[in-house]
């Protein structure tokens, strides 16, 4: 991937002081951080006032009605054409990740990430894909199932993944990069992107009751 | 009282256990048995002592009553655990007070004492004949609502109506009953006191009188009845929010303090510091997220051990700390071939930690037919023809383990690293010279110290 000339404005939304200086810290020339903010409400202000195009928004927030990051995203419904988040979180629980892809976070990392990855992930999510963890991609192959008879054979169908974009998952799982998968599977980039997007759009709309047991835990319904 | 073989179970303890009524083998009220724990005799002469004493102008029956009411229920043996010091009660339980739940039929308990006072009312009818059966009644049915009433008492003051068959609804009518009942007798009483005799008038004026001064009363007690109700729920709650803390206080002392200290210690060895905050991280992530399956019932509990177990015991090659990404899809009950497949998946991970280069990532698929493993490193890997036949690691402890299982294992080396991809099918799996029990993985390969 290209490195842009133009640095990508973030906003930084995460309740450890030390969390942000340390993100601040790791993120490269791409990325330009233009506003921070440490509870729901002030991201709330911060992202209506500022009009990011990325946001790294930590999935556990306090203030608001305690809804944390969904609850941002919910409170941010109306920006999501322009405004893309990008989920970051210590919890491994499925539900708090599933919570806020549900609800139109376009991909979701671990505060494990390094730095130059972290970039990576903002400049792929500026550019209107999709961005999987390794986890993420476990916690989706976990609620479309791995059974071989359960592949999507149309496009539009929403509650079973393509055998393509199982495979795409699978790689993603094992630890491989997009660049890995695409000369993995013999397609190029964009088409990793294209399968990760597609996974993405269908963990959002999706109702398998796996998904809308989790949605239904966040109160998303 | 003939009493059979209570072997009650007193610890032999110096110190007196509390006066408590057992719930587990009374006669009545588990007074007797309270205070022949309490008092250390066995439980058959304290009975026949009530017994005994009840001849005496029931003297027995009233101390009997008495503690009844004032001693509460409860189990002795605890009540004592809870008073003692916290360091004491950790070390072992103890046992408990057992005995077969043994209770007389009610009816025929009722029957006898109905027979005895209709004994006693003779005799007394006998000796003074003045005895006016006009009063033995209204203290009859007065009496009687007070005994149904007050055995609710234990029950309801324990919080714990819910668990007694019947639930509240049923403790409610008892007590409502018993609350009827007491009052029939008590107006009884009352016109016998008049000495009018029933007279239907008289008697509906008396209910509305006494209904109108209880009302009033309980009109005029409301407000502190509420306010006791009310500050009695919220002293419930901060002890349960207080007995959280406390729980979450212990465990963060116990780990993440103790922890946070040693590398405070040790902050000139990054490797180890940095692998000591990765095991705490593991272990405080699992106790805040993770309902932890039982030993035996997770392969994927198993397979997060084994990459525990490598994150903590190996390093790199320059002696720093590898953290491994472990991701699982699905999971199943552990079988002697998973515990095959686990085996060779930890001596992958090792191989992968030790000689291979980090980032490594795990993955395990549990599938309907087979169960799936990739282990990856980016490493510059290795070609496994080129083995040396002594180096008995890959060679025999990952790939020979999983095809003996009936799986396949490959190795596949690329510029990006290295990946080994181990499969067993699961259901029957074939005989093997390995005796593998099904569970008990990480403890086993401890022992076997790989090559």
């Amino acid at each position: 991937m290209n490195a842009p000339t133009v640095p990508v404005d973030v906003v930084l939304v995460d309740d450890h002081h030390m969390f942000r200086t340390g993100v601040r810290a790791s993120l490269d020339a791409r990325v330009r951080i233009v506003g921070e903010a440490e509870d729901v409400d002030g991201a709330v202000a911060v992202i209506h006032e500022l009009r990011p195009p990325v946001v790294l928004l930590d999935v556990h927030l306090p203030g608001g009605d305690g809804g944390g990051g969904t609850e941002v995203l919910r409170r941010c419904a109306d920006l999501l054409a322009e405004t893309k988040f990008l989920a970051l979180s210590v919890s491994d629980a499925a539900e708090d990740v599933v919570g806020v892809i549900r609800v139109g976070a376009r991909g979701y990392v671990t505060k494990a990430i390094d730095g130059p990855a972290l970039s990576d992930a903002v400049v792929r999510v500026a550019s209107g894909d999709a961005v999987f963890s390794p986890r993420l991609a476990g916690f989706v192959l976990d609620a479309f199932g791995t059974a071989a008879g359960d592949v999507a054979t149309g496009d539009d169908e929403l509650d079973r993944l393509s055998a393509r974009e199982r495979e795409v998952m699978r790689l993603i799982a094992r630890g491989y990069s997009y660049r890995e998968v695409a000369s993995e599977l013999f397609i190029s980039i964009k088409t990793v992107e294209t399968h990760v997007s597609a996974v993405l759009r269908k963990l959002q709309l999706s109702s398998r009751h796996e998904l809308t047991r989790w949605a239904a835990a966040r109160r998303l319904l | 009282m003939t009493t059979a073989d209570e072997a009650t179970a007193r610890p032999a303890a110096p110190v007196r256990l509390p006066l408590r009524r057992p719930e587990q083998g009374r006669w009545f009220g588990g007074v007797a048995l309270g205070l022949a724990a309490h008092l250390d005799w066995p439980v058959r002469r304290v009975r026949v002592m009530f017994a005994a004493a009840s001849l005496i102008f029931g003297v027995g029956v009233v101390l009997y009553a008495f503690l009844w009411l004032t001693v509460p229920v409860g189990d002795p043996v605890q009540a004592a655990e809870i008073t003692r010091p916290a360091f004491l009660g950790r070390l072992a339980r103890r046992q408990e007070v057992s005995g077969r739940p043994l209770r007389l039929p009610g009816p025929e308990v009722l029957a006898g004492v109905l027979l005895l006072a209709g004994a006693a009312l003779l005799l007394l009818g006998r000796d003074h004949a003045a005895v006016n059966l006009s009063w033995v009644l209204p203290v009859a049915v007065l009496v009687a609502g007070v005994v149904l009433a007050w055995s609710q008492l234990g029950v309801v003051t324990r919080g714990r109506s819910r668990e007694v068959a019947g639930g509240r609804a049923q403790a409610f009518l008892r007590i409502a009953g018993g609350l009827l009942l007491a009052g029939v007798g008590v107006l009884l009483l009352a016109t016998q006191v008049i000495g009018t005799g029933i007279d239907p008038g008289l008697l509906g004026q008396v209910v509305v009188a006494a209904v109108a001064v209880v009302a009033g009363v309980a009109l005029v007690l409301a407000p502190w009845w509420l306010r006791l109700v009310r500050e009695l729920g919220d002293e419930r709650a901060a002890r349960a929010r207080e007995a959280e803390r406390a729980d979450i206080a212990a465990h963060l002392h116990d780990s993440v303090l103790q922890t946070l200290a040693i590398i405070r210690a040790r902050a000139d060895e990054p490797g180890e510091v940095a692998r000591m905050a990765r095991a705490q991280e593991r272990e405080l992530r699992e106790w805040l997220y993770q309902d932890r399956p039982a030993p035996g019932t997770s392969v994927a509990a198993e397979m997060r051990a084994v990459v525990a177990e490598v994150e903590d015991t190996r390093s790199g090659p320059e002696g720093e700390a590898v953290a491994v990404d472990l991701v699982v899809v699905g999971d199943r009950v552990p079988d002697a071939c998973t515990a095959a497949l686990l085996q060779a998946t930890r001596e992958a991970l090792v191989n992968a930690v030790v000689h291979g280069r980090p980032p490594v990532s795990a993955y395990l698929e549990v599938g309907e037919d087979q169960v799936e493993v990739f282990v990856r490193d980016h490493g510059d890997g290795f070609d496994p023809d080129d083995i040396p036949a002594d180096r008995f690691g890959v060679r025999e402890s990952i790939l020979g383990r999983v095809r003996r299982r009936g799986g396949t294992a490959t190795v596949t080396c690329k510029d990006s690293g290295t990946e080994v991809h181990l499969v067993v099918p699961v259901g029957p799996c074939a005989a093997d010279e390995e005796p593998t029990p099904g569970n008990g993985t990480a403890q086993q390969n401890q022992k076997e110290k790989a090559t």
